[in-house]
């Protein structure tokens, strides 16, 4: 039984007034003095019995008034059979254009079948009824059954994933709100990967496609290592991930260079050469041959390839220097003045704490003269960094604090103590501590060859942003990015803000003119395992879901509509008993 | 209304509702007023005076009237004699009056009278018209024992007694009617009236018998049940208890529930009072309290003996 308005059920605590008043009526009454009591003693010998049963018995009348009353205002319905129509109902239709459902089966779209079964439920609302549209982008669209129609009628295979949970969650939160019966209809195609935990007072009817599920292969994985490459090229790491353990073929293509072939393992990564170009931004895509699901067979990365940094290190000391050797001898560093290590250069600078407390004064006037927004502070107390990206927690035995100049706390790169210890503003870095075993412990780690090579290379001319998001989540831009560009569409951004890509692609970040990253879009790797959910994995997270094919999915809809509404019959059960009630109060009242 | 004698010409306290008779004054005004405006209403006196009836000679001895020396046997023997006549009635009544807790008792005081007020003076308006028709006129006043016993007199002055006993008469406690019944043989030796005036609300049994026993000795008995009221028609609060101020006993109910059940009990008794006095040649009336004192004493002197 369901009830149209289960919180009215709250009345059925006014049920127990007739036994309160009874309970409070049976408190000591008024004497009153009467002379005459041996005549009443002998009335209520003679009635007394049938009075207490007189009294009990408007006791339940009044009880069961108020209890059917109650419940005939709460609304109860309840399943019945052979109902061709239905009552107005509330009804959710979640329909999973998630990207699998572009897979091909039996020569057709996934995603006709769906919106065919998805049709034939709305096709069965009436005006009464409050509908919802859930697709893909998750979000609940209202409409008249035709505007719902032609929605789904338009519809398309997203590239995005849909959490059939979520899905459903949202749905239970619309119904929740909804006065008549409400029910959830899931037309899907029911991808296990998909499938999460929900709970909705509505009763949920997954509909969902029987027989064999076609085998799939996508590129779940594009790796390019730290960027930016040098101009010689460098190696990915492709993924391949399926339904099968088959070995594809890999095409590997960055811009408009010749591709590069390669024999990918489904479930592992290979590892392609790609071969060195000049200096810019590439479209790095990873595509293997089509199957049945076209979507995921082709993945993208922005590559930067940059020429080596000229730098110059000896003013930083003997272990910057020794780094830097290393480097040249590896073909990581080239020699010049571009980027000067412990010294003002005139591209890119790397500025130490100077050797002389003395020159300090001077060396934070050149910062304020070449507009750097940070400046040396007092020193700070020994510590060790922060967990980051660039450098592991690395003991620090002396630094100075960094202090910000400008209204802002923009550029910090690594922090010791929560306190900056790696800044960048413009072309100029700020580090905290020089970098000799006097002021740290990163001269004596392994870490601190490749520390150079990301601070002269990527960091003193810019780093390189590269993002790898699916389709349809946000991710967090860098400082300063103003504009995101895909092919010849733009949209103005804020930097630091979030941005979510609406379809595949690559997208390039922009400051200004300078393309200072790109973030990758793609689908997300769960959609490219098309194996579907059991019905009992299904029952275990969506408790009391009824499963359907989707050829069935319109006759099982509107299934909260199709109840016997028990309103009537309670009011005429009321209205029997308030008639029961009167004639018990007065005709047998006059007998007694 | 100054003296109800002189507005009886107007008003006739006999008919008029007996809590406004109270009002006009004591006991014996309201009563006297009462006889007046009662005897003024019928066409003859239902007793029509006395006979004085020579008996017999005896003796004189010192301390009697000398109204009552015969003087021409004086004349004729030398010798005093007073003469004797027969008793100077033709009926000795005797009214026994129920004194109890319950005959205090008024269902709506102010608006009708306590039961014993409502009988004290429809005793001294039936004993004064008693009197007036020279018929000795007794009194016994009870509750739970006999409080008062006056002996039946004809004298015009035993009705002054008979008012200040029935004055003085303050509710007892219980009833105990049988005592008191039985007292009325030891002081009407002869066949006279016996009003028994109460609620009835005592041992029906030893009553009844007290009564037949009255009736086995040639008395002619009349009963007045007196009722308030609201003994006649049950009515309260929605529910109440309903406790005997003699007794305690109580009992909780709802009067609306029950008034028709009390109403067949009440009939119940009444008709059964009936039917037993009856079947014993006894008269039995009820007299609701807030009937006039003219229509109760029509009713108990139609019945008396004539």
């Amino acid at each position: 039984m369901i009830f149209l308005h289960p919180w009215l059920l709250a009345g059925l605590l006014a049920a127990g007034v007739p036994l309160l008043l009874h309970l409070v009526q049976r408190r000591e009454p008024p004497t009153i003095v009467f002379p005459a009591v041996r005549y009443l003693l002998d009335a209520t010998r003679e009635h007394q019995r049938r009075l207490r049963i007189r009294h009990w018995l408007l006791l339940l009348l009044r009880t069961l008034l108020i209890v059917a009353l109650v419940l005939a205002a709460a609304g109860p319905t309840v399943r019945r059979s052979g109902v061709t129509g239905h009552a107005p109902s509330a009804l959710v239709l979640v329909v999973d254009n998630s990207l699998s459902s572009a897979a091909i089966v039996g020569g057709t779209p996934r995603i006709e079948q769906l919106v065919r079964a998805a049709d034939g439920v709305l096709a069965r609302a009436t005006p009464g009824d409050a509908l919802w549209l859930i697709v893909a982008d998750g979000a609940a669209r209202r409409g008249d059954p035709a505007t719902l129609r032609a929605a789904l009628r338009a519809l398309t295979p997203s590239t995005t994933r849909l959490d059939l949970g979520s899905a459903v969650r949202a749905a239970g939160e619309v119904l929740s709100t909804e006065a008549l019966p409400g029910e959830i209809v899931v037309v899907t195609d029911l991808q296990a990967t998909a499938l999460g935990a929900a709970t909705a007072r509505a009763p949920v009817t997954v509909a969902r496609p029987e027989g064999a599920v076609p085998g799939n292969i996508g590129v779940a994985g594009l790796l390019a290592g730290s960027q930016p490459w040098s101009t010689d090229g460098g190696q990915v790491q492709v993924t391949v991930v399926g339904d099968s353990a088959a070995q594809v073929p890999l095409q590997l293509t960055a811009g408009d260079r010749p591709a590069r072939q390669a024999l990918a393992t489904v479930g592992g990564a290979v590892q392609v050469a790609v071969a060195g170009a000049s200096a810019g931004w590439y479209a790095l895509r990873a595509t293997i041959q089509p199957d049945e699901l076209r979507l995921d067979d082709q993945r993208v990365l922005g590559l930067r390839m940059a020429p080596l940094a000229r730098a110059s290190c000896a003013p930083a000391g003997r272990f910057a220097e020794a780094a830097c050797d290393v480097l040249r001898s590896n073909g990581r560093l080239l020699p010049g003045e571009d980027v000067v290590l412990a010294g003002f250069g005139p591209v890119a600078s790397v500025i130490l704490p100077p050797a002389d407390p003395a020159s300090l004064g001077a060396v934070n006037r050149e910062l304020e003269r070449r507009g750097v927004t940070w400046r040396f502070g007092d020193p700070a107390p020994a510590g060790s960094t922060d967990s980051n990206s660039v450098l592991s927690p690395t003991r620090l035995f002396r630094r100075l604090r960094l202090i910000p100049s400008g209204s802002g706390r923009t550029g910090v790169l690594v922090t010791a103590a929560g306190e900056p210890w790696l800044v960048r503003s413009g072309s100029v870095l700020l580090v905290g501590s020089r970098l000799d075993t006097a002021w740290t412990a990163l001269p004596f780690q392994a870490e601190f060859v490749p520390f150079i090579d990301v601070l002269l290379n990527r960091l003193a001319r810019g780093e390189v942003v590269t993002l790898d998001v699916p389709v349809g989540t946000a991710a967090t831009l860098p400082d300063l990015v103003s504009t995101v560009v895909k092919g010849t569409q733009r949209w103005p951004v804020e930097g630091g803000g979030r941005y979510a890509p609406p379809d595949t692609g690559l997208y390039y970040l922009l400051r200004g003119t300078d393309t200072v990253g790109a973030l990758a879009a793609n689908p997300d790797p769960r959609e490219s395992m098309l194996q579907q959910a059991t019905d009992a994995q299904v029952r275990a997270l969506w408790r009391g879901a009824a499963m359907v094919p989707l050829d069935h999915a319109a006759s099982a809809a509107f299934s909260a509509g199709a109840r016997g509404d028990l309103r009537g019959p309670l009011l005429w059960f009321a209205l029997l008993l308030g008639l029961g009630e009167v004639g018990l109060a007065s005709v047998w009242g006059r007998r007694a | 209304m100054s003296r109800p004698e002189a507005s009886a010409a107007r008003v006739r306290l006999d008919l008029l509702d007996p809590v406004d008779v109270a009002r006009l004054g004591g006991l014996e005004l309201v009563s006297e007023g009462i006889v007046e405006g009662f005897l003024s209403g019928l066409h003859r006196s239902p007793r029509r005076g006395f006979s004085v009836e020579f008996a017999e000679h005896r003796m004189y001895q010192p301390g009697d009237e000398l109204r009552y020396v015969d003087w021409k046997m004086l004349g004729r023997s030398d010798r005093l004699y007073v003469k004797q006549y027969e008793e100077e009635t033709n009926l000795r009544a005797m009214i026994v009056c129920d004194a109890s807790k319950s005959m205090a008792w008024s269902g709506s005081p102010g608006v009708v009278l306590p039961k014993l007020a409502y009988a004290q003076r429809l005793i001294a308006s039936l004993s004064l018209v008693l009197l007036r028709q020279r018929d000795a006129t007794g009194l016994i006043v009870f509750d739970d024992e006999v409080r008062h016993v006056t002996p039946p007199r004809a004298r015009a002055a035993h009705w002054r007694q008979l008012l200040a006993t029935l004055s003085a008469t303050k509710p007892g406690i219980g009833t105990a009617a049988a005592p008191a019944l039985k007292r009325v043989v030891d002081t009407l030796r002869r066949r006279g009236l016996v009003v028994f005036v109460s609620d009835l609300l005592l041992d029906r049994e030893l009553a009844l018998t007290a009564l037949r026993f009255l009736r086995h000795r040639g008395h002619q008995v009349v009963v007045l049940h007196l009722m308030d009221p609201a003994e006649v028609a049950l009515s309260g609060p929605a529910e109440a208890r309903f406790e005997d101020p003699e007794t305690g006993a109580s009992v909780v109910l709802r009067p609306r529930d029950w008034a028709d059940a009390y109403d067949k009990t009440v009939k119940g008794a009444v008709s059964g009072w009936n039917a037993a006095c009856r079947r014993s040649g006894i008269k039995y009336h009820r007299i609701v309290t807030d009937t006039p004192f003219g229509h109760a004493l029509r009713v108990v002197l139609a019945n008396s003996p004539a």
